[in-house]
Formats: C-alpha cells, structure tokens, sequence
C-alpha cells in the first residue's frame, strides 16, 4: 500500500509541476510568438519524458548485455564436477540417463 | 557466444542513443528554431511526434493483452 501512496504522489506532483509550468505561459507577455514555441514544447514534454524513459531502460538492457561475465574458468571447474559425480553415482548403480 | 552477446547489447543500445537523440532534437530544439530553417526538411511534421510513440504503445499494450489472452485460453483447454 505505501509503494502505491508513494508512486501516486510522485505522479501528482510532476502532473502539478507541469500544469504550474503551462499557468505561466497564459500569462500575458510581450513576445507571443516565443510563448506559443514554448507551450508547443510543453505540450510534448510528458510524452518526452516516457519515451526518453524507455529509450533509458533499453540502454541500460544493451550496457548489461555487454557487460555480462562468462566466468569461462568457472565452466570448466564445473564440467569436471559433473563428470566426477557422474562416475561416483554410476559406481553407486545410480541411473545417471545418457551420456 | 560472448560475442554475440555483445554485439547484440551494442546494437541495443546504439539503437536507443540514436532514439532518444532524434526524439530530443525532434520535440526540445525544433520548435525554437525559425519555419524556414534547412533542418526541417530532416524531420517529419511535429504531430508525428505525439502520435508516433502513442501509437507504437497502443500496438504494444493491444500485443500484450492478445498473448496474455491466448496464453490464459490455452491454459483453460488443456486443463478441461
């Protein structure tokens, strides 16, 4: 329930920010022009932010994927535990399945 | 192996960096830069920039709901 509270205020507080920020350009200046440029931009920044989310979570998918270990020397160590327990059980008249 | 891995989590990842540099210029930089400029000729019309991405995360919620549908389904008829 608190993961939920919390989650829910993070999403009232931008959503209060970024209607704090279209407030501002209602008010009358003196270069509408640069005043439609920015609510145009504004307009577009919550779905910015989702897609650049995204575009985050792919990037740090790909950085793991190139950084992950093999631990080649460790693979070999462990081939040569299952060959032993192999035998040790086959010894024991174990069924061990095919080889 | 390793090396495919790698080049796949390259290619990821080079993807995503060329994603979000295109989208950042699309919607940040092109609406504070003069109608008549050469760069807009890169660049498709501002709307697709909304409904691209909305319609790319319509398609993969309809794709999610469809296989999550079809698995429950499969489920069901195995069952009875």
């Amino acid at each position: 329930m608190k993961h939920i509270i919390k989650i829910m205020s993070l999403l009232v507080s931008v959503s209060a920010f970024w209607i704090s920020l279209l407030l501002t350009s209602i008010i009358p200046e003196s270069y509408t022009l640069l005043i439609l440029k920015w609510s145009t931009f504004l307009y577009q920044l919550p779905i910015y932010l989702i897609v650049s989310l995204g575009c985050y979570g792919l990037l740090l998918v790909g950085i793991g994927l190139m950084r992950f270990p093999t631990c080649p020397y460790e693979s070999v160590l462990l081939q040569q535990d299952i060959v032993e327990a192999k035998e040790f059980l086959k010894e024991n008249k174990v069924d061990v399945g095919s080889d | 192996m390793e090396l495919a891995d790698r080049a796949v989590g390259l290619l990821l990842s080079i993807i995503s960096l060329s994603i979000f540099t295109y989208y950042t210029f699309w919607v940040i930089i092109l609406p504070f830069v003069d109608s008549d400029n050469f760069v807009h000729k890169y660049f498709l019309p501002q709307e697709y920039a909304i409904l691209l991405p909305v319609y790319a995360g319509v398609t993969l919620i309809c794709f999610l709901s469809v296989f999550i549908g079809y698995v429950m389904l499969k489920s069901k008829k195995k069952k009875a």
